[in-house]
């Protein structure tokens, strides 16, 4: 479970603060797919960086499985990001120094798995990159470096993918298989993708749809929980 | 653990080559260290264990005035009681040596040295050839001879010299010989002749400086009593006793503090290879910001990239710091090649890195990079995986851990450096002075990377952009000119000194000051020397010649110094204990001004002393003090009546510390000295000499032209060893300097791409590179070259006391090959930025 409570963004632009994202309250329940939409600058990125802890909100606190996240410290973040959390980002950020391979065993050897030769393999068999194991991200197209990165988010079995603009960079092809293993992933596992886009037509596929624009939700269809209980501002 | 293992060895696999010339330039400073212990450690241990053969003797008693009435039944009832198994007399002294053959008019100054039977106690003379020594060569007037006696006097073995008055036949050419000083100063080559032969030459007269030597065998456990009896025998007495442990303990002490020192010069490159180290690093970590983030992102904790970083340096500065133990084998083994045919001690000893050098030198290349390394990582702590959500850039931020850890990075190089010195002074000396050092060569360098930086403003497409890059981000500039410029400092500083001293002793001995020197003239040869110095025939100009005598201190009565005896004199610790060569006249020389007293212009019956300055003022010397000497035996009070000033530069007619009133010591035991102004040409001052030692045998003669000569022969090889540790520093820089270009290859490529595309052709971009490139060269020469300057203003001014120049050859040739030199590996090392397609990099960005 995810849960967004009152909050906000601001960064400094030159000396003055600009507000990405007003504060918004939000619950995603656990093996959901949600997208994301809104054009540029809407704060949808932002948003998916402060569920991952990449970023700090200004204000207001998020919780994973109910550990207020806010509270926790770069490690501990980085824990837990290695343990619930996958993220796939738009422009791939392989570590260009690793094979295909070893980008897929890094969260592993992180968390100090087992047997993660094999999961690594296992996982790029996933993706339809057997064969490319030893490839370095750069002798590898834009999309087969796309589902090296899904492999990688992939890699601790984590509850929770997010997903950033991951098409984005794509050609159509390429973005349709990157969607058709999300969704395999969603339905296969059980896990919850929170999936960032400005294509309305892959918003679609998604079972709810949180709308951004100027850094305020315009349309939220997500099954939030039970009683619908959604707060917005 | 495993995660930052494989990282480590990952991230190696990757980046090893464009780190890899910062890890050269710690190997060269590493086999500088091994190579400099290793081979020290080996002679040591030779000079260590012939001791013996040093000394040639278990106890030397030595004397350089005839022996005391005395000292002789002393000695012999000592030697009786301590158990002496044996014991031989040598006397050494210095003298001229001509052939005897007359056509041959030359004459050469000698270290004579007449031996005994028994002669050497312990070691071996070595001769040349397949003669083995043996006592019956020199039997009834033979000599053994160095063979630039040969050389110099145009004769060969076979021949007949004239020592003196007596004929010598040479029958044979020494190699080596026991107790001879390597690198020792000396006025003249060997030459060894049976003590028997001594009278007969005439030499010993009254005064002569003849060094008596008796070799005794003791018993070992009796050594150290015997040393001890006999310095408390001869406590008042000019009688030194000394035994092999002390002359070992001695070479101990001295070749452990020249490895300690000479090592603080690999230490120093280790530390330049540090520096770059650091510089890197920093740049480094710039280039794999996303990399981190990305490791954060997926789970890696701060201190856990750090670690891997670290690891990584560690392997990379073990990898180098081996590399130096095998670069410091090879010199090893090229240096006990290149002495293979020696006979002398240097080629006995088995060289070989030892394993402490070994372990020193590993132990100091990790640790350097591991210091140099830590405060740049730290940095990882505040790249924040957000910036790969959106651009961000990291600025460099400084917290308390940063500040402590730097503090201790600090302190672990001043141990570091301590520990190589072995003195903790010295340590923090190093430290301090390479830190201001580096200081000033970076403010150095910011203030002419200033004032070229109008250039960025030049008309010239190339000029305008090789300036800007200086200040570029992730640039290496500051490193570069720091290396580089200490590299060019040393070299051009070194090359400076020499000219600057070859130069003033050349004005002094070209200028119409005297060039030769008469020693040992008796007082009976006074006025035969005199006219034929007098005789323009001879070819001498102008000449004096002055009474000498040597004196001692024995008490001082003062208003502030009070000494009862030789012993207190000596303790004072006023430097009034040494023995002193006095005169005695009626006037002031040239050089001399009276700044306390009067100065008499008559002789007197009454002794007066008149004393020079610097001396009055360490003793606390006053006019009307009273000083007992003891003039060859005899007692002698007198009153300081005069306080001289003495310009010891201008001090060729002869610089004293005690002058002496006329009157008293005129009829007391004495010899002559002659300052001269010798003849023009070299074969003119041969015939001079050659003809002054057949009048006067027991006259020696020193020539200031050939001192010069032995003065330029040491000074080049100091010079050659500095400029080569100098090159070794500047070396460093070029490593620096390639590794900095590698490690900025990438934006340089994706630039040269963008210009290219704009339309600049290959030849404009290599014109930039070679602009960029000859301006930094010139800056760090430029650096390089007023360092130089000061040092020179600095050891001209305070510690040789001669007047400063500026050579500019020097300095322009110093800035000029600099510049070349960074231009060209710069531009060399930058041959593929020229090469790449456009289209394929931007592509690749």
């Amino acid at each position: 479970m995810i849960e967004l409570r009152e909050v906000s963004k601001t960064v400094m632009s030159g000396s003055e603060p600009l507000t990405i994202l007003h504060p918004l309250s939000l619950r995603i329940p656990q093996r959901e797919f949600v997208a994301i939409v809104g054009p540029s600058g809407s704060g949808k990125s932002t948003l998916l960086g402060l569920i991952a802890g990449l970023d700090a909100p200004t204000s207001g606190s998020v919780l994973i499985d109910g550990v207020d996240i806010t509270r926790l410290g770069e490690d501990a973040l980085a824990k837990l990001r290695g343990e619930k959390i996958g993220f796939v980002f738009q422009f791939f950020h392989l570590i260009p120094s690793l094979t295909a391979y070893e980008n897929v065993a890094v969260p592993m050897e992180i968390a100090g798995v087992d047997a993660v030769r094999s999961r690594a393999h296992q996982l790029l068999e996933e993706v339809g990159l057997t064969g490319r194991s030893h490839h370095y991200p750069s002798q590898l197209s834009g999309g087969e470096q796309q589902r090296v990165a899904l492999a990688r988010a992939l890699a601790n079995d984590p509850p929770i993918v997010l997903a950033d603009e991951p098409t984005g960079n794509l050609d159509s092809a390429n973005g349709r298989l990157i969607l058709d293993l999300l969704r395999a992933i969603h339905q296969k596992r059980g896990t919850t993708i929170v999936l960032v886009t400005h294509d309305r037509e892959l918003a679609a596929l998604a079972d709810g749809r949180l709308v951004l624009r100027d850094g305020r939700v315009v349309e939220n269809t997500l099954h939030e929980d039970a009683d619908k209980e959604a707060v917005r501002k | 653990m495993i995660f930052v293992l494989r990282m480590a060895v990952r991230e190696t696999r990757a980046s090893w080559k464009r780190l890899l010339f910062f890890f050269i330039c710690i190997a060269v400073g590493v086999a500088a260290i091994v190579t400099l212990r290793s081979v020290i450690q080996s002679v040591r241990d030779v000079f260590g264990s012939e001791a013996k053969g040093l000394l040639a003797a278990d106890v030397l008693i030595a004397t350089n005035r005839e022996w005391p009435p005395a000292a002789r039944a002393t000695i012999d009832r000592r030697l009786l009681e301590a158990g002496s198994t044996a014991r031989t007399e040598t006397i050494e002294t210095p003298t001229m040596v001509r052939p005897t053959d007359r056509s041959k008019p030359v004459a050469k100054m000698v270290e004579l040295r007449a031996v005994q039977p028994e002669y050497p106690l312990y070691g071996a003379v070595v001769l040349q050839g397949a003669d083995r020594y043996s006592y019956a060569l020199l039997r009834d007037h033979g000599a053994l001879v160095r063979p630039e006696l040969l050389t110099a006097l145009g004769v060969e073995v076979g021949d007949e010299i004239t020592i003196g008055q007596a004929p010598f036949a040479i029958r044979g050419v020494i190699v080596s010989e026991p107790g001879r000083r390597v690198g020792g100063f000396s006025l003249g080559p060997r030459v060894i002749i049976d003590y028997a032969d001594l009278p007969s030459t005439g030499i010993i007269s009254f005064g002569s400086r003849a060094d008596r030597r008796l070799h005794a065998k003791v018993p070992d456990d009796r050594i150290d009593d015997l040393v001890r009896e006999l310095r408390a025998d001869f406590k008042d007495d000019f009688v030194n006793t000394r035994s092999y442990r002390s002359t070992e303990d001695q070479i101990g002490r001295d070749f452990e503090r020249a490895e300690n020192y000479l090592s603080l010069v690999g230490l120093i490159i280790v530390i330049l290879g540090g520096i770059a180290v650091s510089s890197v690093t920093r740049v480094f970590i710039l280039q794999k910001i996303r990399s981190i983030a990305v490791l954060k992102c997926v789970g890696a904790r701060s201190a856990q990239i750090i670690a891997v970083y670290i690891l990584q340096v560690m392997a990379l500065g073990l990898a180098g710091s081996l590399l130096g133990v095998a670069m410091a084998r090879g010199v090893i083994a090229a240096i006990a090649l290149a002495l293979g045919g020696s006979t002398s001690l240097l080629a006995q000893a088995h060289y070989g890195v030892t394993w402490s050098a070994a372990a020193q030198g590993v132990g100091i290349g990790v640790l350097v990079s591991l210091l140099f390394a830590v405060v740049p990582l730290l940095q990882v702590r505040f790249i924040k995986p957000s910036l790969l959500l959106r651009d961000e850039s990291v600025r460099r931020r400084r917290d308390w851990l940063s500040a402590v850890t730097m503090a201790a990075v600090s302190a672990a190089l001043v141990a570091l450096t301590a520990w190589q010195a072995a003195s903790l002074r010295v340590g923090v000396v190093v430290c301090a002075g390479f830190a201001g050092l580096a200081v000033v060569l970076h403010f150095a360098g910011r203030g002419l990377v200033a004032l070229v930086a109008p250039l960025s403003a030049s008309r010239s497409f190339p000029l305008r952009h090789a300036v800007l890059h200086l200040s570029r981000p992730g640039n290496q500039t500051r490193v570069i000119l720091l290396a580089v410029g200490l590299g060019a400092f040393f070299i051009v500083g070194v090359r400076s000194l020499q000219a600057s001293l070859l130069g003033e002793f050349s004005v002094q001995v070209d200028a119409d000051a005297p060039d030769m020197f008469l020693l040992d003239v008796q007082k009976p040869q006074v006025e035969g020397v005199r006219a034929f110095l007098g005789d323009r025939s001879h070819g001498a100009g102008e000449f004096q010649l002055i009474p000498v005598m040597r004196a001692r201190v024995t008490a001082v009565s003062g208003r502030e110094t009070m000494l009862d005896s030789p012993e207190a004199v000596r303790q004072s610790g006023m430097s009034i204990g040494r023995e002193f060569t006095i005169t005695y006249r009626d006037r002031l020389e040239s050089n001399e001004r009276v700044v306390e007293g009067a100065f008499w212009l008559s002789p007197s019956t009454e002794p007066e002393v008149s004393v020079e300055r610097d001396l009055a003022v360490r003793a606390r010397l006053h006019v009307g003090d009273t000083i007992r000497f003891d003039i060859l035996g005899r007692p002698l009070a007198a009153r300081i009546t005069s306080i001289r000033d003495v310009e010891w530069r201008e001090s060729r007619n002869g610089g004293f510390v005690f002058v002496f009133r006329p009157g008293v010591l005129d009829q007391a035991p004495q010899t002559w000295v002659a300052p001269l102004k010798g003849p023009a040409t070299p074969a003119d001052r041969a015939r001079f000499q050659h003809d002054l030692v057949v009048r006067f045998p027991n006259v020696s003669v020193i020539d200031f032209h050939e001192i010069l000569e032995t003065i330029r022969d040491v000074m080049s090889k100091v010079t050659l060893a500095i400029t080569v540790v100098g090159g070794l520093v500047l070396f460093s820089g070029v490593l620096i300097l390639v590794g900095a270009v590698a490690m900025t290859k990438f934006q340089r490529v994706y630039e040269a791409a963008v210009f290219k595309t704009l339309g600049a052709n290959t030849r404009t971009i290599a014109r930039m590179l070679l602009f960029e490139y000859g301006v930094l060269g010139s800056v760090a020469g430029a650096i390089g070259s007023l360092g130089a300057v000061a040092l020179t203003w600095g050891v001209s001014k305070y510690a040789l006391e001669i007047p400063w120049r500026v050579f500019p050859r020097e300095h322009v040739a110093g800035i000029l090959l600099t510049a070349l030199l960074v231009a060209s590996i710069g531009v060399l090392s930058s041959l593929d930025v020229l090469r790449n397609k456009p289209l394929a990099t931007l592509r690749a960005e």
